[in-house]
C-alpha cells in the first residue's frame, strides 16, 4: 500500500470527506483553504478561497454539486463544488464546528460553537441545488443546546433524528423535524471529537478523548461496540464492504513536540467492528491524525493529520482477504455484502 | 523558437547572435520496439551549462470502469490556485509516499505486544550482560559506591591519601582524568605531556618567519598558484597562503608567501613592493612575527 501524501494546506488538517461516490476528497485546515482533490491519483482539482479564519469542518452533498464548510470565522460557507463558486455565506456570532448535509441533500446542519453571549446551537437550513445563491436566509430548524455544549452532530437515515455528540461525553437524541429533545446516553467521559454513520446511517460511530471509540444504534442509542485503545481519539470511521472500523487520534498536538513520533502513538488503527479487536495500523503522519475518512465505495481511506499532510491509502489484497477463521467458515469471508 | 528559424534569418544584431549560440536543440522523442519511449530533452542550469536529459517512459494503461458522473468530473477543469495548470498530479503537491505494509492479522496486539515487550527484554538483557566494575577495586559495584573510594583513586592515578603505595598495573597514556573529584586539565594528565607539546607546532608545521612576506593588495581574483609562479622566480618558495573569504572562495585581498632562504626574500620584497598585478599594485613587506 503506498499512500499518496497531499500537501496542499499549510497548517494542521481539521477534517477530511470523500463525496458519494469516492472520488473526490474535500480537506480543510486551519489555513483558510478549502482543497478538492480527486482520489485516485491525488492531484488537485482546485481551492475555494473566501473563508477569513481557520476552518473547522466540510461536508459535500450526495450529488457533488454543493459544498459547505465552516469554520472560526463565524461563518457557513456554501460553494459550488465544480468551479469552486461561493454560493452563500451565513454568519453567526461564534465559530461553526461542523456542518453536515441529510442523506437527500436538501438539509444542512451546522454547529455553532458556545461563547460567551452565544449558546451553543444546532441550525438547520434547507438547500435547493437549483437556487444557486438564493438559498434561505432563515435557518428551519434551530436547537438550542443550553447544557454541555454540542461539538459533533448528524442527520440519521431520512434525517429523522439528529444525533449531537457533546462536551462531557453524552450522546443526544433530537427529532430532525420538529427538533425536541428524544434520548440522551452518556457513553463517553470525556468530550466527543467525532461522529461518523454507517453506509445505511442505522447505526454511527462515535470517537473521544477519553480514548475510547463505540458503536451505537441511531433509534434505540443503543451501545452495539466498543473499542479502548490507549490514546485520544479525534476520529473514528465504518469501513463498507469489510467490517473494520479507523479509528484515529494520538496525544494532544500541544504535547507532540515532547515526544517521539513512537511514543505519540500517531497511527490509524484498524479494529475489526464485530470481534472488537485490533487488527492492524498504518503509520505514516508524525502528528495526530485529526480526521479520518472512507472511502464510500471501501476501496480506500485518507487522513488529515495535524502535520498538514492529507495521506489517502488504497487498500491492497491482503486488506480484503483477511478474514477471521469463524467468517471462512460461514462463507462471508469478513465482507457485509455477502452476510446479506 | 527553433534553430533552423533563427539561422534562416541573416542577423545583424549582435545580441541575437549571442542567442544563436544558446539555442537549444529540439527535445526528441524516440520510440523503442519494446513500446518504451525515451525523451531527451535539453535546458541551460542555473550555472549556464547545457544538461541534456535522458528519461525512458514506459506507458502502461490501466483500464478502469467507473460510473458516468465520475467520468464527468474527471473532466472538470480546474480552479482556485490550480487554475490554468495541467491536468496530472502537480509534484508540489502531490507525492507518494513510501509503501507501507498493512496486513489485518487476527491477534495483532497481542502478537505486536510481545514484539514490544521482547525489544524491551532485550534491552533489559544487554544492560544485565554489561557487567559493573569498580575502577577503583575491581568490584562488581559503581565507582561511586566503592567502600575504598575515600581512601583510594581510580586505577591509573595517584591516589588522594595513600599515594602511590598500591602501583597500579597499567598506565593508561592520555587517558583523562576519570572518577576524581575535580576536573584535571589536558596538560596535567597522565601522559598528556605529549599532546602539550604539539600545540606549539601549529597547523603548519614549524615555520620560518624570517622569510615569510606579507603581500597586501592583492586582488580578489588572486590564485595562489599565480603568487607561487611570480615570487617562484626569486628563490625556492616553500609556502604560500591566500586569504580567502569563506563564503564567496574570493580573496580578501592579502597573502603570505614564504622563502626557504632570507636573502631570496630580501630580493622578492624589494623587487616585488610596487608590482602590478591584476589591476592593482603589490604592497610587499616582511611579515611581523605573529604573536
Amino acid at each position: 500500500m503506498r499512500p499518496i501524501l497531499l500537501s496542499g494546506h499549510e497548517r494542521a488538517l481539521t477534517q477530511v470527506k470523500y463525496n458519494k461516490d469516492g472520488d473526490i476528497i474535500f480537506s480543510v485546515s486551519k489555513d483558510h483553504i478549502v482543497c478538492a482533490w480527486y482520489s485516485a491519483n491525488g492531484e488537485r482539482l482546485g481551492t475555494y478561497h473566501g473563508h477569513q479564519g481557520a476552518l473547522w469542518t466540510v461536508d459535500v452533498d450526495p450529488t457533488s454539486t454543493l459544498l459547505a464548510t465552516g469554520g472560526a470565522d463565524n461563518t457557513m460557507r456554501l460553494w459550488e463544488v465544480e468551479t469552486g463558486k461561493l454560493l452563500k455565506t451565513w454568519d453567526f456570532g461564534s465559530s461553526i464546528k461542523r456542518v453536515e448535509f441529510s442523506p437527500d441533500g436538501r438539509q444542512l446542519l451546522g454547529v455553532t460553537e458556545k461563547r460567551v453571549g452565544h449558546v451553543s446551537s444546532i441550525v438547520v437550513y434547507d438547500i435547493d441545488a437549483e437556487k444557486g445563491t438564493e438559498q434561505s436566509d432563515e435557518h428551519a430548524l434551530r436547537i438550542v443546546i443550553d447544557y454541555s455544549k454540542a461539538t459533533v452532530a448528524g442527520f440519521s437515515y431520512h434525517a429523522k433524528y439528529i444525533i449531537v455528540g457533546h462536551e462531557d461525553g453524552k450522546i443526544s437524541q433530537w427529532d430532525g423535524k420538529t427538533g425536541e429533545w428524544l434520548n440522551e446516553i452518556e457513553p463517553h467521559e470525556a468530550d466527543i471529537t467525532d461522529i461518523q454513520w454507517a453506509p445505511d446511517r442505522t447505526y454511527f460511530i462515535s470517537a473521544s478523548k477519553d480514548k475510547t471509540a463505540k458503536l451505537i444504534g441511531t433509534t434505540d442509542l443503543e451501545i452495539m461496540k466498543s473499542y479502548a485503545t490507549d490514546t485520544p481519539l479525534n476520529s473514528a470511521a465504518i469501513t463498507p464492504i469489510k467490517d473494520y472500523v479507523i479509528l484515529g487520534g494520538g496525544q494532544a498536538a500541544m504535547d507532540v513536540t515532547t515526544t517521539s513520533a513512537r511514543q505519540g502513538k500517531f497511527e490509524a488503527r484498524f479494529w475489526h467492528k464485530i470481534f472488537e479487536e485490533e487488527i492492524g495500523r498504518v503509520r505514516g503522519h508524525f502528528g495526530p491524525l485529526n480526521y479520518v475518512a472512507v472511502d464510500p465505495t471501501g476501496k480506500g481511506y485518507c487522513s488529515g493529520g495535524e502535520d498538514g499532510y492529507v495521506r489517502v491509502h488504497h487498500f491492497d489484497k491482503t486488506y480484503f482477504d483477511f478474514a477471521y477463521e469463524v467468517e471462512r467458515e460461514l462463507g462471508t469471508n469478513g465482507t457485509t455484502q455477502a452476510r446479506i | 523558437m527553433s534553430a533552423t528559424l533563427t539561422k534562416a534569418k541573416p542577423t545583424t544584431d549582435w545580441a541575437a547572435d549571442e542567442d544563436e549560440d544558446d539555442v537549444l536543440p529540439q527535445p526528441e522523442v524516440i520510440k523503442n520496439k519494446d513500446g518504451t519511449e525515451t525523451h531527451i530533452s535539453y535546458r541551460i542550469n542555473d550555472d549556464g551549462k547545457k544538461i541534456k536529459t535522458i528519461r525512458k517512459i514506459k506507458h502502461t494503461v490501466i483500464r478502469q470502469e467507473v460510473n458516468h458522473r465520475v467520468a464527468e468530473r474527471r473532466t472538470w477543469s480546474k480552479f482556485g490556485v490550480e487554475n490554468g495548470r495541467k491536468v496530472g498530479p502537480q509534484s508540489d503537491t502531490t507525492t507518494v509516499g513510501e509503501n507501507i505494509e498493512f496486513k489485518p492479522r487476527a491477534n495483532y496486539k497481542t502478537t505486536q505486544a510481545v514484539e514490544d515487550k521482547d525489544l524491551f527484554a532485550n534491552q533489559k538483557a544487554k544492560l544485565k550482560e554489561a557487567k559493573i566494575k569498580c575502577r577503583i577495586c575491581s568490584g562488581e559495584h559503581w565507582t561511586s559506591k566503592c567502600p575504598y573510594k575515600d581512601t583510594m583513586a581510580p586505577e591509573g592515578e595517584p591516589g588522594p591519601g595513600l599515594g602511590d603505595s598500591e602501583e597500579p598495573e597499567a598506565t593508561q597514556a592520555g587517558s583523562l582524568g576519570q572518577g576524581g573529584s575535580s576536573y584535571v586539565p589536558p596538560h596535567l594528565r597522565k601522559g598528556g605531556a605529549a599532546t602539550g607539546e604539539r600545540m606549539s607546532g601549529g597547523k603548519y608545521g614549524e615555520r620560518d618567519d624570517l622569510a615569510t612576506l606579507r603581500v597586501t593588495n592583492v586582488s580578489e581574483f588572486a590564485e595562489e598558484a599565480d603568487l607561487r609562479e611570480m615570487f617562484g622566480r626569486f628563490g625556492h618558495v616553500t609556502r604560500v597562503f591566500l586569504a580567502k573569504d569563506r563564503d564567496t572562495g574570493r580573496a580578501k585581498g592579502f597573502a603570505f608567501v614564504s622563502f626557504a632562504d632570507r636573502s631570496d626574500a630580501a630580493k622578492a620584497c624589494e623587487k616585488m613592493d610596487g608590482f602590478g598585478y591584476g589591476h592593482l599594485i603589490l604592497r610587499v613587506e616582511f611579515a611581523k612575527k605573529a604573536t
